[in-house]
């Protein structure tokens, strides 16, 4: 069976328990022996340290003050007030939510039927199709955004001249609240899903064919087999896709910075590009603190009941 | 075995159909290219006005200087078979214009933007992570994996649990932090966080989990150092790994846009995809100009891409492996 | 009786003196001596006009020169910042301490904000300028700089928005430019709705008459609303006024130009600062005839984007009296520990900011000077859209000075893209905007 890629580490039993395991007496004797062992880790940790751990801690204490360039002062919960009290929030979260909704299953099913396409094909296609679904993932998104924004443009873009074949149109995509948010789901969902194509691509390649065999021999149409074998055998893949892209999709901005600016109105305002205002325009760090934090949790939420929804029957 | 002709078929249609997805998911990419080398002026003898192809409605799906250059030449040719010296003239004249129109964008990328100097920052900045993070996340990869000490469990799970954490909760504190040291407005301010990320540590624990343990204790035996062991028996069984890893932290840094465009001020420092931005912001640029630096961008990770392609299918299945 | 009144006048003035010297005492202290400065001065820039080497940097950079070589010990370091991220990136090294002790921005909330000042972010220069160097500057140039009686800053030039008319789309369609640039909101409708046609007969505009964007920290269309009086704070601002009728009225005659009479492109309100302008100076495109810039957009109509235009003012409304938003440049001293590197500070702000200087940058950059002597030198002598917008100086009306006003003018701006798009009219977007300002006001 495929491990579930990146994500759980393969552990043994008795290796967890270590963790609980009382404080050995000859501790110091144990961590002179291995110095060598800290010694390999001490850049990291360093790095570590400074550039993960003390932010880390710093965001949280930030949210519960109200900065000023000259000392700032705690302030209790009142940012976490503000942040649920302004619409701009809860606008921003619909947003996003809305984003995600629509993105992560369009794009992890979507990956998933391509790449069971992709499956069926020689060696030769298989890699050709491959490459040329990811390749659009290795551009940065700044450059991705550009072109967009091109193709949406009211009197040169692709979209309206396509649109103009069937009489339709022209739209004003990102001009317009009600299409603005659209415009950039239908973008993301255009985007191929490079990384869930070959993460499925490879995962199928370990499902053991023996399974398939028999299943041929039962009779079950290849349709059946991919809904009761395929499937099935490939949730933990599926999984840390859905996790992945649920991440991804709750951090969405450049795309927001690029194209829209949040607009029109506040039509395409996300949770990140609310921060990043929150905090490098306003200059409100402890608001953008607490924006952050609040972000963090929500994603976690997700997380967790992904985790369990689709674990269920492992 | 024999194929049936049904399965030739179903095959394709399957073919037929994903070469629609493919060209729908490299349209974009494509069209960076095409119109960066779009034709943006041209007036033919006929033409009342010059038009732009750049911005023109239908939009033009190809670089219009190819066919018209052809046209010329052909026109040249008669002319000067006609022996019409003016006509001749006026073909030859259009051509060299079509010409220098066609390119002209990358060359006043170069000579009047920072292009050049963005450029090479972005690829000074990504080779410096990339190098540091292979031997910093490998060293720290190994330990993790393959040797047991107090605190071992505790510190791979403090780092890893951080994985969770969007990068943007950070954003602000490590914006502090990095003025505080008296950093900002340089590239230690991108290189330093980015050598700080713990995705590599993972990645590498995870590799080194299959070396297995009695070539390290062969190595023991052979008196070979803690160090030299690392690096003489370690590392080239891992390349494999490394490479992946290489592979996405270049990309990463390469592509990386939210936290350069906050701490960089100096438009010398800047890297591609902020100067890129500061381009579309500045009202001057035109679009063809923007999408010659699009293509300037794209184009190093397109080649990585396509060079390296096996790691990063690799990197990205890499725990796809067995137990 | 009289004695007394004597005696207690004689002590009150002598009160006041002892307190006068006192504090000219503490003012020298603190205003420092900058010949005992050795150290470094950081100073940020934007690209301003080239040399022969493209090199937009030039003039800054030779003054630098020049003033290290008067002041040994004294280094300048220059950074470069491209103006469209000036705003944004100085409150980003403001919030993480690592701001430059000059920089090239005003106090009106754009970059720096009354919040900075009240927190003493930034130096006061009244130190620094005797009411005699005072006098030169232009009242409103100072005004600009001044807050709470302090002045905040050197003045060093003036910019305002205008209208640009492309003279040759004039002439295509036969109509004639307002004369000496004066019209009403009438007469421009009706040169905006002759200036829409159709060149090839495809059924399809080429050219609209009008049309500008829509955008937070931006400003080209706000005359307009302005035409016919109204404001977006009330004197004291504790109250949002923009959705008074005249207001209301104003926006919506604006945003009817596309939704209405279709004089104007379906981009207009938009967000697209830079496809704004390309439509109407980029010779590729020109389908624009008329768009109302900052000053700026004269210098590069003249140079890297050549185009036969004329300068115009806004179009009056009901008020009679042409409006226009302007701004004031000029330099800032941030936050010094040290009272003698403020004072060497200063001593560079002020040799950077010359009659003479401001008379050679009005000459190349396009700006106007800030100080009187500097435009008396007509550096405009051959310039006559420039000279024609500088007229426009007197129709200035200044942006509310709120600690809160970037978040202010977000919420107005967000609700008039709304009203250009034709999702909302202006009255509801000012009512829903009245409801956010409020809410930060309070």
């Amino acid at each position: 069976m495929t491990q579930m890629p990146m994500g759980a580490v393969p552990k043994k039993k008795e290796e967890k328990m270590k963790l609980f395991r009382k404080p050995n007496k000859n501790l110091f004797r144990q961590m002179k022996k291995n110095y060598s062992a800290y010694l390999f880790l001490l850049p990291k940790l360093i790095l570590f340290t400074l550039f993960v751990a003390i932010p880390v801690v710093w965001a949280f204490i930030l949210s519960f003050q109200k900065y000023k360039v000259f000392g700032s002062e705690f302030i209790g919960l009142k940012n976490y007030i503000e942040v649920f009290q302004s619409d701009a929030f809860w606008i921003a979260l619909k947003n996003t939510l809305l984003f995600t909704v629509v993105t992560v299953p369009f794009g992890v099913i979507s990956a998933l039927v391509l790449s069971t396409l992709i499956f069926e094909l020689g060696k030769l296609s298989q890699s050709l199709f491959r490459s040329a679904f990811y390749l659009p993932t290795v551009t940065s998104m700044v450059i991705i955004a550009m072109v967009w924004r091109w193709m949406y443009n009211y009197d040169f873009g692709l979209f309206n001249y396509v649109l103009g074949w069937f009489g339709v149109g022209p739209v004003n995509w990102l001009g317009q609240s009600n299409t603005a948010l659209w415009a950039l789901i239908i973008m993301q969902c255009l985007i191929p899903f490079g990384v869930g194509i070959i993460m499925y691509l490879a995962s199928m390649g370990s499902i053991s064919q023996s399974l398939y065999e028999a299943a041929r021999m039962d009779g079950a149409s290849k349709f059946k087999q991919w809904i009761h074998i395929t499937i099935p055998l490939l949730k933990p893949t599926t999984l840390y896709l859905v996790l992945l892209s649920t991440i991804g999709s709750f951090q969405v901005f450049t795309q927001i910075i690029m194209m829209t600016g949040g607009g029109p109105g506040s039509a395409t305002e996300t949770l990140v590009h609310l921060i990043y205002k929150t905090g490098f325009r306003d200059f409100d760090f402890g608001l953008a603190g607490a924006q952050s934090v609040v972000l963090f949790v929500i994603i976690l939420i997700f997380s967790v009941i992904q985790f369990r929804v689709l674990r269920h029957d492992e | 075995m024999k194929k049936k002709p049904l399965d030739r078929l179903n095959k394709f249609i399957i073919f037929a159909l994903l070469s629609i997805f493919a060209v729908v998911s490299l349209l974009p990419l494509y069209w960076v290219f095409s119109t960066s080398l779009q034709l943006s002026s041209y007036q033919s003898m006929d033409m009342e006005r010059p038009v732009s192809y750049v911005d023109s409605n239908p939009p033009k799906m190809y670089p219009m200087g190819i066919p018209l250059y052809f046209e010329h030449w052909k026109g040249e040719r008669e002319a000067k078979k006609a022996g019409d010296a003016e006509l001749e003239a006026y073909h030859q004249a259009q051509m060299d214009h079509i010409v220098s129109n066609t390119f002209g964008s990358f060359k006043s990328l170069f000579k009047k933007h920072d292009v050049g100097k963005w450029f090479f920052n972005s690829l000074y900045i990504a080779v410096v992570v990339t190098v540091g993070i292979l031997l910093i996340d490998s060293m720290a990869g190994y330990v993790l994996a393959k040797k047991r000490f107090p605190g071992r469990n505790l510190i791979f799970w403090i780092i890893i649990s951080t994985m969770m954490i969007p990068g943007q909760v950070t954003l602000v504190p490590l914006f502090i932090m990095v003025g505080n040291l008296n950093l900002m407005d340089t590239h230690w301010a991108l290189i330093l966080p980015d050598l700080s990320m713990v995705f590599g540590v993972f990645l590498m624990r995870q590799f080194m989990y299959s070396i297995p343990d009695e070539l390290l204790e062969a190595a023991k035996m052979d008196g070979a150092s803690e160090w030299r062991t690392f690096w003489t028996v370690v590392l080239p069984l891992a390349k494999p790994g490394l490479a992946a890893l290489g592979i996405f932290t270049f990309m990463n840094v390469w592509n990386s846009f939210l936290w350069p465009i906050i701490v960089l001020n100096t438009a010398e420092l800047y890297t591609l995809p902020v100067g890129l931005k500061t381009l579309q912001d500045a009202n001057l640029a035109s679009f063809k100009l923007l999408m010659s630096g699009a293509a300037v961008a794209a184009i190093p990770m397109i080649i990585v891409f396509i060079l390296f392609q096996r790691y990063f299918v690799q990197g990205l299945t890499l725990g796809g492996v067995k137990e | 009786m009289k004695k007394m009144l004597k005696k207690s006048a004689l002590a009150a003035a002598s009160l006041g003196l002892a307190a006068s010297v006192l504090a000219g005492c503490n003012d020298k202290k603190e205003a420092g001596n900058a010949d005992e400065f050795k150290g470094k001065i950081t100073i940020w820039d934007g690209p301003r006009w080239p040399d022969e080497e493209e090199n937009k940097f030039h003039w800054l950079e030779a003054k630098i020169k020049e003033y290290e070589e008067a002041h040994e010990g004294v280094e300048i370091e220059l950074v470069q910042v491209p103006w469209a991220e000036m705003g944004d990136k100085l409150g980003v090294a403001i919030a993480g301490k690592a701001w430059p002790d000059i920089a090239p921005v005003d106090i009106s909330g754009s970059a720096v904000s009354i919040d900075h000042i009240e927190q003493g972010v930034i130096e006061s220069m009244d130190n620094y300028l005797d009411k005699k160097e005072k006098e030169d500057f232009y009242e409103n140039a100072l005004d600009a700089y001044t807050y709470d009686g302090k002045l905040y800053g050197i003045p060093n030039s003036i910019t305002l928005h205008s209208m640009l008319l492309n003279l040759d789309l004039f002439e295509e369609a036969g109509v004639e430019p307002p004369k000496d640039g004066n019209w009403t909101y009438d007469e421009f409708l009706q040169a905006a709705e002759k200036l829409t046609f159709d060149r090839d007969g495809d059924g399809k505009m080429d050219v609209y008459g009008f049309s500008t964007y829509i955008l937070p920290g931006y400003y080209e269309a706000w005359p307009f609303f302005y035409k016919n009086g109204g404001s977006p704070l009330n004197e004291d601002m504790t109250e949002f006024t923009f959705d008074s009728p005249e207001v209301v009225k104003a926006i919506q005659d604006l945003a009817d130009l596309k939704l209405k009479q279709k004089v104007a492109p379906e981009t207009l309100g938009g967000n697209d600062v830079g496809g704004t302008f390309q439509a109407w100076a980029n010779e590729e495109q020109r389908t624009v005839a008329m768009e109302p810039w900052a000053t700026w957009a004269i210098g590069a109509a003249q140079g890297a984007y050549p185009t036969n235009f004329a300068v115009a003012n806004y179009p009056t409304g009901d008020s009679k009296e042409p409006v226009t938003i302007g701004g004031v440049g000029g330099w800032v001293m941030m936050h010094q520990d040290d009272a003698n590197k403020r004072a060497a500070v200063a001593d560079f702000m002020k040799f950077i900011s010359t009659a003479d200087e401001q008379y050679h940058m009005a000459q190349h950059y396009g700006i106007f000077p800030a100080r009187v002597s500097a435009a008396e030198m007509d550096p405009f002598k051959d310039n006559p859209q420039m000279t024609r917008a500088m007229e426009m100086s007197d129709q200035v009306v200044m942006l509310p000075r709120h600690p809160e006003w970037r978040k202010i003018d977000e919420a107005i701006q967000n609700e008039l893209q709304l009203v250009f798009n034709g999702e909302k009219t202006a009255e509801q977007a000012m009512a829903d905007a009245k409801k956010a300002v409020d809410k930060i006001i309070k």
